[in-house]
């Protein structure tokens, strides 16, 4: 605990308050680890049991890892801790279609002495369908910590490799003392991607290759069944390739395709038809024109939890010719429509699910606000973060919404999930509960505009840049109705600080701006700062031409007023 | 039972029908134009009415059926559309470099409708291309003959479905270069190349009988005989002896192609056309007697050191002989003006109108097998068609309008400069710099083409 707790400092973001139901934890507890109880009711909360449900006052009452029950009415048992859920937001814990999060690349086998590139064995050509992604996987790490802060519970974890990389599994992100395996050998994980420098190393030789296996997997069976039934037979060889690609002709196990772009939907389609395996497609980042081929085929789907950046339509400048403003427009065009993409497949009845593979969980919040402002419902967004997951998973028995008797996976709001300043408190993973620190709620934007902070006096600052921390004063006096000031500095030429004045400074609200100009090496360097004031303390960044933004705070030295 | 049926239709090299929506089909009178028929002389004055995508008449004085827009053509001509034999156009891969013989690999699996080079193709009247495997290997890829249908989202809707299957082979430097040197294993040397091609083929008679013997046994009872390892590489290998396949093989020296000619005699295939075949001219005879011709460049060569005894006379020589010869591309520049490339035969061996335009019509239609569906003006054809202000064969002729099943792909007059199907979101947008490094291999050479066209247009040869 103790060392939980520095790391918990260090970092100053999360503290696990997690407590065990673990019973082989009960004789006796030296380390101090052992909950006292792990039963706990959420009460007088806001319940959204289910996407498209509205929220509910209600007590969510949970017992080893199981919903107890939801309602305004229920029996507390006597071992019941009770948080109190009056301000909070409760909806079922995210689940997460594919995920990357906790897996290591496998080792590279050592190649055999006579290694022949163009027939390679299937382990070093990438193919690897008896792999689970089990066994790279460790919950540790601190990815999963990260997605199970921005509510994930459930996750699907896909095996690294290459064109079929092994057999994806289900976990959950629950308490270290579990290895919260609930489910392997959920689907066979596949892609385009070729091997390199050898046999298939290209997309067009890894359709032909995929080809090959699935056939002759289905001649290995037709030769297992006559070796059972037929004597004097002679032995059939079985493969580790075709042993694993069992249950996948048999379409007990379905074939996750990764297919980022529209074409790649097109040809794992193409395959699917051809061989007749079941698919589900995966990594989508490209998918608009092909919404009605998805529609057609009737595949499920899980979209990538991201959005394109903006950084191409930030780039574009004004002073251009008409030539380029033509191209900027398609861009732009391309943009738009790439961030409505998943509003459309909502529009379309297509019951998406998400995957975070190759995401950043810290973009997962944004991610969702720009699919919904771009046309996807709340409450579709909901349903692929959980109720659809859980049927594209098979799973829908025991996860996806809250009720009784399902798994207690539960993300905790302090308000309604997409709102601006919503922010997850706690995630309730199997029963477990993970607490998480609220930044202090920004007051409504609307106040601000009413009166300006005082701003004027003699500001201490601290700003922290590669080359270390810095500080000096600022000061700033009101001249009229505008505002003057000057700043002193490390002088960046050698000891001492130097002063320069301020301008352009701004103050609107709570938000604070000004810049100042600092000679060095012979040119001058323009720095800028914007922040905001709350009460005697700023909080803001520093941006220097060329060498980016630093942070950069301050707060009011009330013993040198400034003279006005 | 179903599942079998399917299973064993895939083995018998049934290619795979794609499901696809039926392809655009157009209706059109052209008016009062010169009409190069190819086949059937030149027609002064004169119209051709298409209906849902094929020529119904050609002639005089034809007059619109009701709902069929008329383009006029008074003072233009109106061709055949050009047919590329060799292009790499609209391919998201080229090689599958990585094996002596990757014939299961099939180009129509990587087929990306969206490649602006379809476009430009259209614009030089170029309507069907043969969009190849690469030459890295000596039996490369299927490949897929497209028909250029700009604007369709499926990559199967510019496949030309009726087309029969074709496989790229390659001889000489490409293959012993990948293989032999690259990667230390046959093929090394010429040598090496026809012994790859002759072990393939005897594998493949093996597998296939081992196929019919199991077929065979299975029917009887009690057979104790398992199933064959399945091996599309080999069975592909098959359907070429069975004639369901025909062979393109890049090749350059006189030696090679009399090499594969042995070999194809020797196993009774006779669907086979050369590729390049800079050196055709000294076997000539050869190449028209036992296969179905040539497919050149027009005057194009020492880009290596295979290709250094060549002529411009390649394939009027060819031609003159009696093989059947085209003129290709082979890259997303020069497909944009093939009907110059036809006309080089005209200063370099004093072919007639017809029969340097055969070289990128007919010819070419013959050596894809669809000689019988287009490559000529003639009633009952499809309706691939150009029409060009100024001969096609004159330095100053400029395609106008192109159509493919009679429907109009390019128009000059409605071309937007910017004619991308797709942009993607993320792009920044910078701008072209037409520069070239230095290279240093060719340093002082005023124009190193290849290396131009290799910067500018991704060509590959």
């Amino acid at each position: 605990m103790k060392k939980t707790l520095l790391k918990a400092s260090v970092l100053g973001l999360l503290v696990f308050g997690w407590i065990s139901n673990n019973s082989l934890l009960a004789q006796s507890d030296p380390t101090g680890k052992k909950p006292i109880t792990s039963t706990y009711a959420i009460t007088n909360a806001t319940v959204f049991t289910e996407p498209g449900k509205s929220g509910m006052k209600a007590t969510v009452l949970i017992k080893d890892g199981v919903i107890q029950g939801v309602g305004s009415n229920l029996n507390l048992p006597i071992e019941t801790k009770v948080i109190s859920g009056d301000s909070l937001f409760i909806y079922p814990g995210f689940i997460d279609g594919g995920s990357d999060a906790g897996i290591t690349t496998p080792k590279e086998p050592e190649r055999p002495k006579d290694f022949v590139s163009s027939n390679p064995p299937d382990e070093i050509a990438g193919i690897t369908p008896w792999r689970s992604a089990v066994d790279q996987y460790s919950g540790e790490d601190n990815k999963v910590e990260d997605f199970r802060k921005a509510g994930f519970t459930v996750a699907q974890i896909l095996p690294d490799g290459g064109m079929i990389s092994g057999k994806a599994a289900i976990v959950v992100y629950g308490s270290e003392y579990s290895n919260n395996v609930l489910k392997t050998n959920t689907a066979l994980v596949s892609s385009f991607r070729g091997s390199r420098g050898m046999y298939p190393g290209t997309a067009v030789g890894v359709m032909a290759k995929f080809r090959d296996v699935y056939q002759n997997t289905k001649l290995t069976q037709q030769r297992g069944e006559k070796y059972q039934t037929v004597s004097g037979v002679s032995r059939p060889e079985m493969t580790p390739t075709y042993t694993a690609m069992m249950d996948v002709i048999n379409g007990q196990v379905p074939v996750m395709y990764t297919a980022p772009s529209e074409l790649e939907v097109r040809r794992a389609i193409s395959l699917q038809k051809e061989l007749g395996f079941k698919l589900i497609l995966t990594g989508l980042d490209d998918y608009a024109s092909v919404i009605d081929v998805i529609k057609a085929a009737n595949v499920p789907v899980l979209i990538s939890l991201e959005t394109p950046d903006d950084k191409a339509i930030k780039a574009q400048k004004e002073d251009v010719s008409e030539d380029v403003k033509a191209q900027y427009s398609r861009v732009k065009e391309a943009y738009d429509n790439a961030i409505k993409q998943a509003g459309m497949l909502e529009e379309a009845g297509i019951p998406f699910a998400f995957t975070t593979a190759g995401t950043k969980s810290g973009d997962v919040m944004k991610s969702l606000k720009t699919m919904i402002e771009n046309g996807l419902s709340e409450q579709a967004a909901l349903a692929a973060l959980t109720t659809n997951a859980a049927s594209i998973l098979g799973m829908s028995r025991v996860a996806g919404t809250i009720e009784k008797g399902k798994m207690a996976n539960l993300v905790i709001s302090t308000d309604s999930l997409f709102a601006e300043d919503s922010q997850i408190k706690h995630v309730v993973v199997d029963g477990f509960i993970f607490d998480y620190e609220i930044k202090p709620k920004k007051k409504a934007t609307k106040e601000e505009d009413g009166a300006p902070a005082k701003v004027d006096g003699a500001w201490d600052y601290v700003t922290e840049s590669p080359a270390g921390s810095s500080g000096g004063v600022f000061e700033i006096s009101k001249d009229g109705s505008e505002f003057k000031g000057s700043i002193t500095l490390d002088d960046p030429a050698g000891s001492g600080k130097i002063k320069s004045d301020l301008k352009d400074i701004n103050v609107n609200g709570k938000a604070m701006s000004f810049g100042f100009e600092v000679a060095a090496g012979g040119m001058n360097i323009s720095v800028t700062v914007s922040g905001e004031v709350e009460g005697e303390s700023f909080d803001g960044t520093m941006s220097v031409d060329q060498f980016g933004s630093f942070p950069f705070t301050a707060t009011l030295n009330p013993t040198l007023i400034a003279n006005k | 039972m179903k599942k079998l049926n399917y299973f064993l239709a895939a083995l018998l090299g049934l290619s795979i029908t794609y499901t696809s929506a039926q392809t655009q089909k157009g209706s059109v009178l052209i008016k009062n134009a010169t009409v190069i028929t190819v086949t059937n002389g030149t027609l002064e004055n004169s119209d051709v009415l298409v209906q849902d995508g094929i020529i119904k008449q050609v002639g005089q004085n034809i007059s619109a059926p009701s709902g069929v827009e008329t383009v006029d053509a008074t003072g233009k001509y109106l061709m055949p559309g050009i047919i590329d034999a060799h292009s790499h156009v609209a391919l998201d891969v080229v090689n599958e470099a990585t094996a002596p013989i990757v014939a299961e690999v099939r180009m129509r699996d990587v087929v990306n409708p969206f490649e602006v080079g379809i476009y430009r193709a259209l614009a030089g009247g170029v309507t069907i291309s043969h969009a190849m495997h690469g030459s890295a290997n000596v039996v490369g890829g299927q490949n897929v003959t497209l028909k250029h249908r700009w604007g369709s989202e499926d990559p199967a809707d510019i496949m030309m479905q009726d087309a029969p299957r074709t496989i790229k082979f390659a001889l000489g430097e490409n293959p012993t270069r990948v293989h032999g040197r690259g990667r230390g294993i046959q093929p090394r040397t010429r040598m090496g190349v026809e012994a790859i091609l002759r072990n393939g083929f005897n594998e493949a008679l093996q597998y296939k009988k081992a196929w019919e013997d199991f077929n065979n046994s299975s029917s009887q009872k009690g057979s104790t005989m398992l199933a064959p390892v399945y091996d599309e590489r080999l069975q592909t290998l098959v359907d070429i002896l069975d004639g369901k396949i025909i062979i393109h093989c890049h090749s350059y020296r006189a030696d090679e192609i009399y090499m594969l000619i042995n070999v194809a005699r020797d196993f009774g295939i006779s669907k086979l056309v050369f590729q390049h075949t800079n050196e055709g001219f000294k076997v000539a005879p050869e190449i028209a007697e036992y296969t179905m011709g040539a497919s050149v460049f027009a005057d194009w060569w020492a880009y290596k050191f295979e290709v250094y005894y060549s002529t411009a006379f390649n394939a009027a020589i060819l031609q003159k002989n009696g093989a059947i010869t085209s003129i290709n591309s082979d890259s997303a520049e020069l497909i944009r003006h093939l009907y110059h490339e036809a006309a080089k035969t005209q200063r370099y061996g004093g072919l007639t109108d017809d029969e340097a335009l055969a070289m990128i019509t007919m010819n070419p239609a013959k050596q894809l097998g669809i000689s019988d569906k287009v490559g000529s003006i003639e009633v009952g054809k499809q309706a691939d068609l150009v029409i060009f202000e100024g001969h096609p064969l004159s330095v100053y002729a400029v395609p106008q309008k192109t159509f493919v099943d009679g429907v109009k792909y390019f128009d000059i007059e409605t071309d937007a400069d910017d004619q991308r199907l797709r942009v993607g979101p993320t792009e920044m947008v910078e701008p072209i710099f037409m520069t070239q490094e230095d290279h240093r291999c060719m340093q002082d050479v005023e124009l190193n083409f290849s290396d131009i066209s290799q910067t500018l247009f991704n060509t590959n040869y």
